[in-house]
């Protein structure tokens, strides 16, 4: 028995929710999440009690109507919904029970439910970084699309304007078979720059995928992808006939757009495999690499890599979709997204 | 006729400098006359993978880009150091090199830059002006090979 009442003290300090027991005014006992609370976030017991006491005069009043009551009687606890350091940068959100335990000696526990409160900070923390991340990589990308038509184009386009001006000063002078290799030239360059400004065009926003549909976008960007990096990429597609939302098609284009460029970042490999299915009511995509994996143990921590995973993850689950990453060192990855899609959109 | 002739004038060229010189890696992508001017690596020697085959230059981005573009022979010491291009992986990352030297190829009749000639290593030995002056004259003695 007294093993018993140990276990059951140990449960109590350890519990998940903050919990007080109270006598009259004094607390006779608190557990240690209780005494954290306190330590950390200077809560005011007096003014626990306070709600309290005034909910409980409010509640047996006389102008309330359901004073004693059939159903109020038998009520042995209260639920309130409080808001602690309001005024400062995170506010706690509790649900505050009142229990009564012993009505003649006035033995009473007051329980803040404490984990959705710490689950919304963390939530914050989380979505404070996550704002930084997208924001940072929209400036890294402006700074990229910048770099690139200063560069390339900006430069292509200004050496065939001086090859043109060199053409048109010495034509008196130069042979026609010098003057036409210029010519060739100057066109081999603008050609250049015409095949540079389609790519940033694909890069951006794929035309493809508004115009043609997702499957075309996709093969679009794994040729590209390819012809980059030398990977190979298949392609397996069994879509059959379903139509994708253009919202869920966007989300699963960038999904694979961004899953394919951390295996070619990150995973060293020489294959990577796209899967895109149909199933009842479900689509599904899969990018699969075979490439050095890592520890998804580790990525909880907020790093550049797991930002861009987290993101994809917010933006699957805007469209009631799942998003999985299976992944171990030394044994490749696999992310994985899933949207349902429904029956309308399947054409017979 | 010629495409073959030139081929294996660079299949030979690439063999030659490898087993002269002790390069890691050395390699030749050259201008397709079909397929709208793609430059492709299509003579490779000493390669870790077979991405190489899969690669289609784009000018202007790492060391065989820069050259292609700018037609001067360039070399780096610290590939490793390189920020790495937006979805494009060059042949120096896909072959791990850690410093390479390259210089254009330039076709002779029309004086346009057609492709480029690539050696490096992945151990952290150096390049320098000297191994550009290396692949020059082993370019030249090729090409003067070829012509006699």
């Amino acid at each position: 028995m007294l093993e018993m009442s140990n276990w059951v003290m140990e449960n109590f300090t350890r519990a998940s929710d903050a919990m007080f027991i109270f006598q009259d005014d004094q607390v006779l006992l608190m557990n240690d999440l209780a005494k954290d609370l306190i330590d950390q976030s200077q809560i005011d017991l007096d003014y626990l009690k306070a709600i309290v006491l005034t909910y409980i005069k409010r509640d047996h009043s006389e102008s309330d109507d359901c004073f004693g009551c059939a159903i109020k009687g038998q009520l042995s606890n209260i639920t309130i919904p409080v808001t602690l350091n309001k005024d400062s940068d995170t506010p706690l959100s509790f649900s505050l029970v009142y229990q009564q335990l012993s009505e003649t000696q006035n033995v009473y526990t007051i329980t803040l439910k404490s984990l959705v409160a710490k689950q919304r900070v963390d939530q914050l923390a989380m979505q404070k970084s996550l704002i930084q991340y997208i924001n940072r990589a929209h400036e890294d990308e402006r700074k990229h699309i910048s770099e690139d038509l200063h560069d390339s184009i900006a430069q292509g386009i200004f050496t065939a304007i001086m090859g043109i001006g060199r053409l048109v000063s010495e034509q008196a002078t130069t042979s026609k078979a010098e003057f036409a290799n210029q010519g060739e030239l100057i066109q081999n360059q603008l050609r250049e720059v015409l095949n540079e400004v389609k790519g940033m065009a694909l890069d951006l926003r794929p035309s493809a995928l508004d115009d043609l549909g997702l499957v075309p976008a996709l093969k679009t960007l794994i040729q590209r992808l390819q012809e980059n990096t030398g990977i190979k990429i298949t392609f397996i597609n069994r879509l059959q006939a379903i139509t994708v939302p253009n919202d869920i098609a966007i989300v699963l284009y960038r999904i694979a757009q961004e899953a394919m460029s951390n295996a070619i970042k990150h995973a060293d490999t020489d294959e990577i495999t796209l899967l895109l299915l149909a199933h009842d009511k479900r689509v599904s995509l899969e990018v699969i690499d075979t490439g050095t994996g890592f520890d998804t143990q580790k990525m909880t921590q907020p790093n550049g890599r797991s930002l861009g995973l987290l993101n994809m993850n917010e933006r699957v689950k805007a469209l009631n979709g799942v998003f999985t990453i299976d992944s171990k060192v030394g044994e490749g990855t696999s992310v994985k997204v899933e949207f349902p899609v429904r029956s309308a959109h399947l054409e017979a | 006729m010629a495409d073959l002739a030139e081929q294996s004038q660079y299949d030979s060229l690439v063999q030659k400098i490898y087993q002269d010189a002790d390069f890691d890696f050395v390699g030749v992508a050259i201008q397709d006359r079909l397929n709208g001017g793609q430059i492709r690596w299509r003579h490779v020697i000493g390669n870790i993978s077979q991405r190489y085959r899969r690669i289609i230059l784009r000018t202007g981005l790492g060391i065989a880009g820069l050259v292609i573009r700018t037609g001067e022979p360039y070399f780096d010491n610290h590939l490793d150091q390189q920020p790495q291009e937006f979805m494009y992986t060059p042949i120096t990352v896909v072959e791990k090199l850690t410093a390479a030297a390259a210089i254009p190829i330039v076709d002779p009749t029309t004086q346009l830059v057609t492709g480029v000639l690539l050696a490096g290593y992945r151990d952290n030995r150096n390049v320098t002006h000297a191994t550009i002056a290396k692949l020059g004259y082993y370019l030249k003695h090729s090409e003067h090979h070829q012509s006699s």
